[in-house]
């Protein structure tokens, strides 16, 4: 479907494309065949892996159709489409939720300041929403520009929606192309939110040393009137703390949140604290501790009504995402909605955010003395008690355990004092609940654990949105040199194959060898789980700055969008290539250049996914954890089997570069030994200089030999040239480089895939 | 292999007060320093290690120690200049031993030993003095022979003392007087261009990188080591521009390194043939036409300069690789050459800089030329900072 | 032959939503002749076989009997590797999980020892949802190879797969049934 003159010209107005910041790049809001070709290209090398969840498909009502061995599907499909169809299924879901966030949070602004409220990031930051310049080739000065972007991802997910019905698209190849383009989507709705609420609210950017605030259990203190916002929009959440700021009442109330929206009002206000990722959802839920609990938006665990009633707690819906079959309150007036709350213990759904904040905060305020003898932790004594039947035998809870833990053993050993193997448990749990609901023996497990749980007080950053210019100016250099080894960006939720504190760890190995570290949503919370001797969390250790051996809290999942703008600024701001409606340029420029990595270790939701999914299209690699397995769908190459032409910008040539860098573009590894070392790898990149390879190699050989042992078995696909070895390792590597045989490759200091398919932009670009 | 784990990534670590097992120097201890000395092949006993004086696992736990750290090198290309270049290595590759930190150079080092470093085996100077030598020998293939003494003894690492700060002094001194015309070679540098692929640096005694990491020596020291890096040697040629300073030879090499983009430089000036900037540079000098001055901003300036833009939006005017007329990157240091933008005039052009960058540069020019120079401090916009300057009586 | 298809595996993620079930493999002596039936055998070890017990040995340590038996090649994922080499032995392939099920795969992949592509892949130790995953790929995308997954808590996307076996001694007597029995062949 190519684009008609009308639509051009339409564009270019939506883009105003006579402001002359830039020249108008080849593809200006990109439509979903526009990048198709770029698609491919990625795929020749790294192709999808696929793992089927079900040998079946029950779409539509021919089904439900076998698609094992060569068995294909009424409608025609084969099992490789049908995983690919699921994967754009899914990656839609996630940027639907982003888009329709921005769309919330972008109207409710718009509504209280007005479409010409202009979009400023302070004094660092100039270039403000590089993904949306990029993709759409608009530079957005106000929220009315804000809601263009939008509009501008709804326009595509009708197409894209439409292609997964039944006898639509058939290949999988043009599947991945297609949820390529939503993840691409999802960035541009991430970007557009996030500027959004950090206009809108004023929350930090252009400071890179945001405050410490508060995280865990033991940061709340429940004596107090306790209000816990659960999701990841803030609008309401922020609308709460304006009440209580304006009633004077902001010290006697404790505001806790879980999930993003707790970050996002740390953001807005230190004074809040953050409970825990959505691991930890139902445990807090189930405690009681909660005078009222809010909801708003995404991933936030649909049996809180029902848990909210038996705490005894009061529970308010804010979001017409989420809505529980409640009756709608806006139009009734506070102290009648008080009344049948307090009197009836009735739950609402208010979408008036202040009014749900007033009804929230008084509702806190009239229950929590009620409430005292409810809001307490189960003791070690009771839980041992409530155990009292299990033997730790039929392990039913272990078979229902989704990350495969041994409850039978822990609860069995509580039941006789022993809460050591419990309070591990603990720390792997995901909170699903699936062991309580399989016990034969109907022990809360989850009651259970809590007693076994250390209720600590952690510290992490806020998060400061933006990066800035000045630190790309900064870091550019040494990235593109390779001196500086990577940028790591660690996403997602938290269902992490082992500890909650893995994150933590890969975060400090990756840091003090001087890696850029980011974090962002529920990996962020879980990072600062975990202390050092002197008590202090990595938050405290590290200095805040998007620079070599800093660790930097992005802030909540939709600030994802800062990290991937930092690596398109790298390009367009340091290497000055023009960045609008230019997104091959971009994209190319990254994946030969741009040293950085995603790293989603707990890989839950279907944003996570999108997000994931988008990062790929961008030329970003992303190394999932186990779980992430089970979204069916990775990006692998056969290593030096594969196809490593580029064409060298000096001389115009296709060179074979024959090194598999970055060897994969979405993996899984199995622990966390093996994600460091993996991760280190995907952030090798075609252009690194002989002395940044070096540095590279040598994090890579270091990391290798602590956690796995001796030296990699694949150097000889990475060593280019004998100066690249490490000099720690040199005689080391010589040796074995002999043993199997090494030969120098080439180093090009202009890469890139432009040139090696059919692309409207011309080599030339790329040089500049 | 070693003792304690050895590679770049403990290279930031610090070493607390309560956690060393021994330190050497520092500022408790009045007498310490590092010396690195070429030699004649002959003179160097390959692979030597000795420890003079009492050694880590003889020294009382929590103590602090007088040390001279004498290294000696020999090599057929390797020549005294290199001397201060090889010195700087030391600071680098003991901090790349894990558990063992080494702070600042010569008279002033301040070397910590942890704890656990210590009771992992790392009990003698000699594992330390072998791990130097594999390192340097591994990395500068140039080093055929090295020894090194570690000197405890606290008379005689006294006497190295009295003895190497006579060394530092000449050093000094020759490096400060070190002037384009006193030498043969300029060094270039094309590291950058994987992101600016036309720029070249160009680096003489009288003018450092714009990056701030390589200067003459650095590069003189890079192009006997690796011959084959991204620098290399520019022989100094006729000086062909004497106004501009503009040397035949660099031209040629310019013209050659930038895919003919470039084709002449002037090495200090700002206005014709400016010195291409890649992206990387320290700070940023750029004309202000209504006083017919420089202003100079360095890259941790925060806010707007002189005239209203910021940092970031003059980088974005500088960089790229190509000629910019009016726009020149530079490292810092380069504001203390004696040839600082000569060719325009030097400091008497320069209308305004920030207070830091002002700070610096008081080290080298006179207090009352850098009066008439404007800060942030002083004012806010091109109107102020004309009438500044007729109060100076510069316009 | 005791044999009869999969229906529950240990873990409840695991349940098979679909049409081909693993063929399980009651006996030993069934379990060693399949191995022995195999002409270019691999071996993959994930990295629970370091850390489980069986008995007073390490699951690793029956895994590697059986390795040794027929001399087949050994995949060492994760960080199975730094224990092979305590135990002296180099691992033929470091491939991570997902890798090496990438590169089986392919029926044009030489294989670990440049043999050709491998007809039988055993699989030890491998985190239960994660290698579940893998064998689910390999039914659907590898026809030319039959999985194996010597594991206790089966998997029904396996070609071959053990019944669910709780008690930690019978899994002991199953493994040492296995190598006793490719002892015997
Ligand atoms: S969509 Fe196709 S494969 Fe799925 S049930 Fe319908 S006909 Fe069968
Ligand atoms: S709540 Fe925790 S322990 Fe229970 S099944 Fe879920 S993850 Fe496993
Ligand atoms: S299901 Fe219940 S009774 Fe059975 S082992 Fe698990 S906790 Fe114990
Ligand atoms: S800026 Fe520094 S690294 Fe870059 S080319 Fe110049 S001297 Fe080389």
């Amino acid at each position: 479907m190519s684009k008609g003159k009308m639509r051009e010209e339409e564009i270019r107005r939506i883009i105003r494309a006579d402001d002359e910041w830039e020249p108008v790049g080849p593809t200006p809001m990109p439509n979903l065949t526009d990048l198709r070709n770029w698609d491919f290209r990625l795929l020749d090398t790294y192709e999808p892996f696929y793992a089927p969840f079900c040998d079946l498909c029950c779409l539509c009502t021919y089904g439900k159709c076998d698609l094992t061995g060569d068995k294909k599907g009424a409608c025609g499909i084969d099992i490789a489409a049908q995983q690919a169809r699921w994967i754009l299924i899914c990656s839609l879901m996630g940027t639907a939720a982003h888009g329709a966030h921005g769309r919330h949070m972008i109207e409710h602004l718009i509504e209280k300041f007005g479409e010409d409220f202009k979009i400023d990031l302070g004094s660092q930051v100039n270039v403000e929403a590089p993904i949306i310049r990029t993709v759409m080739g608009l530079k957005p000065e106000n929220l009315g520009d804000l809601r263009k972007a939008i509009e501008y991802v709804e326009r595509e997910m009708i197409h894209l929606v439409s292609a997964t019905h039944m006898g639509q698209e058939g290949s999988y190849r043009d599947f991945e192309s297609k949820a390529f383009h939503a993840g691409m989507l999802d960035h541009v709705a991430l970007e557009a939110a996030d500027i959004a609420q950090i206009v809108g609210y004023g929350l930090p950017t252009s400071i890179a040393d945001t405050a410490l605030v508060d995280l865990g259990w033991g940061a709340i203190d429940v004596k107090k009137p306790t209000i816990v916002v659960v999701g990841h929009n803030a609008v309401t959440a922020n609308a709460i703390v304006d009440y209580l700021r304006q009633h004077d009442l902001y010290d006697k109330v404790e505001v806790a949140g879980l999930c993003c929206t707790a970050l996002d009002m740390t953001r807005y206000d230190s004074g809040a604290k953050v409970i825990g990722p959505l691991s930890r959802q139902r445990f807090f839920l189930k405690a009681g501790l909660a005078d009222v609990v809010v909801t708003d938006e995404q991933c936030v665990v649909t049996d809180i009504p029902q848990m909210a009633s038996e705490a005894g707690a009061a529970m308010i819906a804010c979001s017409d995402k989420i809505c529980y079959g409640l009756q709608e309150a806006s139009a009734m007036a506070a102290d009648d909605i008080l009344k049948a709350v307090l009197e009836e213990q009735k739950q609402f759904l208010i979408l008036d955010s202040e009014k749900a904040a007033e009804v929230i905060v008084r509702a806190a305020l009239a229950l929590a003395p009620t409430r005292q003898e409810r809001k307490k932790i189960m003791t070690q004594e009771e839980a041992a008690l409530v155990s009292a039947k299990c033997r730790g035998t039929c392990e039913a809870c272990n078979r229902a355990c989704p990350n495969l833990l041994p409850v039978n053993v822990a609860i069995n050993q509580a039941r006789q004092g022993d809460f050591a193997k419990l309070g591990s448990v603990f720390l792997r749990c995901i909170g699903c609940a699936k062991c309580e609901e399989a016990c034969v023996n109907d022990i809360p497990i989850q009651k259970v654990m809590q007693a076994a749980a250390a209720s600590d007080t952690y510290k992490i950053r806020a998060g400061r949105g933006p990066i800035h210019d000045v630190e790309i100016r900064k870091v550019g250099s040494p990235i593109v040199l390779g001196t500086i080894p990577g940028v790591v960006l660690f996403a997602g939720c938290s269902n992490f194959p082992g500890d909650i504190d893995d994150v933590a760890w890969l975060a400090e190995e990756l840091a003090r060898r001087k890696y850029i570290v980011t974090l962002s949503g529920c990996a962020a919370m879980a990072a600062s789980m975990r202390k050092d001797e002197d008590g202090k969390t990595i938050y405290e250790k590290y200095i805040p700055e998007f620079d070599a051996g800093c660790i930097v809290n992005v802030g909540s999942c939709v600030s994802n969008a800062h990290v991937v703008g930092a690596a398109i600024k790298i390009a367009n701001i340091f290497a000055t290539l023009p960045n609008r409606a230019n997104f091959e340029l971009m994209a190319d420029y990254i994946l030969n250049r741009v040293g950085a990595c995603g790293v989603v270790w707990g890989p839950y939701s279907q944003k996570a996914l999108s997000i994931g999914t988008g990062a790929v299209r961008w030329g970003i690699p992303v190394v999932l954890g186990p779980h992430g397995s089970k979204y069916r769908r990775l990006f692998m190459s056969k290593k030096e089997a594969s196809d490593w032409n580029v064409i060298d910008g000096r001389t115009k040539q296709v060179v074979n570069t024959e090194e598999p860098t970055p060897e994969h573009m979405m993996l899984v590894t199995e622990t966390k030994e093996r994600a460091l070392v993996t991760i280190i790898k995907q952030c090798f990149r075609r252009n690194d200089t002989p002395p940044g390879r070096a540095i590279k190699l040598n994090s890579y050989i270091s990391a290798y030999k602590q956690v796995i042992g001796g030296l990699p078995d694949d150097l000889q696909n990475f060593v280019r040239t004998e100066k690249e070895i490490p000099i720690v390792y040199k005689r080391e590597v010589i040796a074995y480089l002999k043993e199997v045989g090494w030969k120098p490759k080439t180093v090009l200091s202009l890469p890139t895939l432009i040139g090696t398919y059919e692309t409207k932009v011309p080599i030339e670009a790329t040089i500049k | 292999m070693y003792a304690a784990d050895v590679g770049p990534q403990y290279e930031g670590e610090r070493i607390r007060k309560s956690d060393f097992h021994v330190e050497f120097g520092g500022p408790d201890v009045s007498h310490k320093g590092e010396l690195v000395t070429v030699k004649g092949l002959d003179e160097v006993e390959h692979d030597k290690i000795i420890v003079t004086g009492p050694d880590i696992k003889d020294l009382p736990e929590g103590s602090s120690n007088r040390i001279f750290i004498k290294v000696d090198v020999a090599g057929e290309v390797l020549e005294k200049d290199l001397e201060a270049v090889l010195e700087r290595r030391v600071h680098q590759y003991i901090n790349y031993i894990e558990g063992v930190f080494h702070m600042a150079q010569r008279y002033d080092i301040w070397i910590r030993i942890h704890k656990n470093a210590f009771k992992k085996g790392l009990n003698s100077l000699e594992e330390i003095g072998r791990i130097l030598i594999d390192l340097f020998t591994a990395e500068l293939p140039v080093i055929e022979k090295m020894s090194i003494e570690f000197v405890t003894d606290p008379a005689k690492v006294e006497e190295l003392l009295a003895e190497a700060i006579k060394v530092y002094k000449e050093r000094d001194a020759k490096v400060k007087g070190l002037r384009e015309e006193d030498v043969e070679e300029f060094y270039g540098c094309v590291l950058c261009q994987s992101f600016a692929p036309t720029h070249v640096c160009v680096i003489t005694p009288e003018r450092i990188s714009l990056c701030g990491a390589i200067n003459w020596f650095d590069g003189r020291a890079a192009t006997k080591v690796d011959p084959e890096g991204a620098q290399f040697a520019i022989p100094k040629g006729n000086l062909v521009d004497e106004e501009g300073i503009g040397y035949d030879t660099v031209n040629q090499v310019v013209t050659e390194r930038s895919m003919g983009e470039t084709t002449q430089f002037s090495l200090h000036s700002a206005l014709s043939f400016p010195h291409t900037s890649c992206g990387c540079f320290e700070a940023i000098v750029f004309y202000i036409p209504e006083v017919d001055g420089f202003g100079i901003v360095s890259r941790d300036f925060v806010g707007s300069t002189v005239i209203g833009d910021p940092f970031s939006t003059l980088a974005g005017m500088a960089s790229g690789g190509k000629q910019n007329e009016g726009y020149l990157g530079i490292g810092v240091q380069y504001l203390l050459s004696p040839k600082f933008l000569i060719a325009d005039g030097g400091y008497s052009r320069v209308a305004w800089m920030t207070s830091t960058l002002k700070e610096l540069a008081s080290e080298e020019v006179p207090e009352d030329l850098l009066a008439k120079i404007a800060t942030e401090k002083d004012v806010q916009n091109v109107d102020e900072l004309t009438e500044f300057m007729q109060n100076a009586g510069r316009l | 032959m005791a044999s009869e298809f999969m229906t529950t595996p240990y873990y409840k993620v695991n349940i098979l939503t679909g049409t081909k079930a693993a063929k399980v493999v009651s006996e030993p002596t069934e379990a060693a002749s399949i191995i022995d039936k195999a002409t270019n055998p691999l071996y993959v070890f994930g990295a629970e076989v370091i850390d489980s017990p069986v008995g007073d040995r390490l699951l690793i340590d029956y895994a590697l009997e059986i390795a040794k038996s027929r001399d087949i090649p050994i995949c060492a994922t994760a960080h199975v590797k730094k224990k092979m080499m305590e135990l002296g032995v180099r691992p033929d392939s470091t491939y991570d999980i997902i890798e090496i099920v990438h590169f089986l795969k392919d029926k044009s992949w030489a294989g670990v020892r440049g043999k050709g592509f491998h007809d039988l892949v055993l699989f030890t130790g491998v985190r239960c949802d994660l290698a579940e995953r893998g064998l689910s790929t390999l039914k659907h995308f590898a026809p030319h190879l039959k999985t194996f997954a010597i594991c206790r808590r089966s998997h029904p996307n396996a070609d071959f797969a053990l019944p669910v076996i709780p008690k930690t001694e019978k899994w002991r007597v199953y493994l040492e049934g296995v190598i006793s029995e490719l002892g015997a062949v």
